[in-house]
């Protein structure tokens, strides 16, 4: 199954019959995935909810950074 | 890793070192090169972890920030070029005109001068409360009020508010606890489990490791719910329940110029790694200093939470482990005598800062509190026969030794 999706706001296909975000993460090879925060849709994704949260078709995904001690979500 | 000083030496830089250095080396650089147009757009959107300028955001910072997060088991942390800095940067951050913050009285001299005067001239106002009285803090708040805030320990009063009655009335009220730390560090007191939303302390003191360097931390602690605060709640939605230090890093830190200096950072991270070691012992040398000034017929009274004469005895040792910092006030006959006593010494240092390795001593009535009226240090709790000692690391008996010659001079 191919799922359409926005990355940083890039348009992207991502081969996936089920994908959490965390998943996503790895399978996108996000730098420093530990510190790295995560918006869906304009919402903010608390980082306890990234391996139940199943990406789906047509999702605006963002990859965010704090740099600094507040980098980590 | 479960001990502070363990912790201190062994939380890591998240990115490895090119040479694999033990030590992050310091990164004293202004800017940061990237290798194409759209890695530098990426990352201003915060879109890639890199740095591009030391004013927002640096390695050497940020290792340090990094550490004082593992340590207090925060959300996240600022540093700021120094602790007036930090205090500031979250004032503007939760406050603006027209608002108004519930206060402990009995705060450092320059904080209240910031909050009277500085932020005074731009419409907060500043509400005094008992923070030992909830009833006093509570029939200060009201629907205009931003911010709870207090000082573990006051400077110089060495007063201890038992502070989670006070953050459940902060609680109570839907605003944000924010407290400062300095006399006591994350190391003797873990403000998140006292239910503090904020926590500053000024670095320049026992974290500097010995006075190397003027800085401040800001700490969120993770626990107010930000959309509460009608200042940071506009951010939620954005940044989650990283919309407080969001709106400092990407506004308010970010264009007030308050960034730690990477050199300072670096200083404090070698700090922190022996911050443990000299708590304990400034703590240990002020109790036995404040037992021996007790014992002396000259000296009018000693206040130390420490000794069980202090009304913030009981309170101080459940909260801060059984220790109870490094200063120690105390009253001579008038100020004539507290000069002559601080001239005399010959180790103690006559200097205005506190928590150095080396002990210090300073008359604060006409030093800290001198733009003050009579009347407003008398309200301050600031006496004109008080001196502070901020003991450090010294072997204890060449500190004894020296004030019993402060003593035979007065």
């Amino acid at each position: 199954m191919i799922m359409k999706l926005t990355i940083n706001g890039e348009k992207k296909e991502v081969v996936s019959e089920s994908m959490t975000v965390k998943e996503l993460l790895a399978q996108q090879g996000v730098e420093m995935p530990g510190m790295v925060s995560v918006q869906i849709n304009g919402d903010f994704l608390e980082r306890d909810a990234f391996d139940s949260r199943i990406v789906k078709e047509g999702d605006e995904i963002d990859f965010l950074y704090f740099m600094g001690g507040g980098g980590s979500a | 890793m479960k001990g502070f000083t363990t912790k201190a030496l062994h939380t890591r830089y998240p990115k490895k070192d090119v040479h694999g250095a033990l030590r992050p080396p310091l990164y004293d650089s202004v800017a940061f090169e990237f290798e194409s147009a759209e890695r530098i757009q990426e990352a201003f959107e915060g879109k890639l972890p890199a740095h591009t300028y030391s004013r927002i955001s640096n390695p050497t910072v940020e290792d340090f920030e990094t550490k004082i997060r593992v340590l207090t088991g925060s959300r996240g942390v600022i540093a700021l070029s120094s602790g007036m800095a930090a205090i500031t940067n979250v004032m503007l951050a939760l406050c603006s005109a027209g608002s108004n913050i519930v206060s402990s009285r009995h705060l450092f001299g320059n904080t209240i001068s910031l909050f009277e005067k500085t932020l005074g001239d731009w419409g907060l106002e500043v509400r005094y409360a008992d923070m030992n009285n909830p009833g006093s803090i509570e029939s200060r708040i009201d629907e205009e009020t931003r911010v709870l805030y207090l000082e573990t320990i006051t400077n110089p009063q060495l007063e201890v508010a038992d502070i989670s009655v006070v953050s459940a009335c902060a609680e109570r009220a839907g605003i944000p606890l924010v407290l400062d730390g300095t006399l006591t560090t994350p190391y003797l007191f873990s403000s998140r489990d006292y239910g503090v939303a904020v926590e500053v302390v000024s670095t320049t003191k026992y974290v500097s490791g010995g006075a190397t360097g003027v800085g401040g931390i800001i700490i969120d602690n993770g626990l107010f719910d930000w959309s509460r605060s009608s200042k940071i709640s506009p951010l939620t939605g954005q940044y989650g329940q990283f919309a407080f230090l969001a709106k400092l890093r990407r506004e308010v830190f970010r264009n007030s110029g308050s960034c730690m200096a990477p050199h300072h950072a670096w200083m404090n991270t070698l700090g922190l790694e022996t911050l443990a070691l000299r708590i304990q012992k400034s703590c240990d040398n002020a109790m036995e200093i404040a037992r021996f000034l007790a014992g002396q017929e000259k000296i009018r009274g000693v206040n130390y939470p420490g000794l069980p004469t202090s009304q913030s005895h009981a309170v101080a040792a459940r909260q801060f482990n059984g220790r109870f910092g490094g200063l120690v006030a105390f009253e001579l006959e008038d100020r004539e005598q507290c000069f002559r006593f601080i001239d005399s010494l010959g180790i103690i240092r006559n200097a205005t800062n506190l928590n150095d390795n080396k002990s210090l001593i300073i008359h604060p009535a006409s030093t800290i509190f001198s733009e003050y009226s009579v009347q407003e240090r008398r309200d301050m709790g600031i006496a004109d026969n008080m001196l502070r000692l901020s003991v450090g690391i010294e072997e204890l008996e060449d500190l004894t030794d020296d004030i019993k010659n402060g003593i035979e001079s007065i």
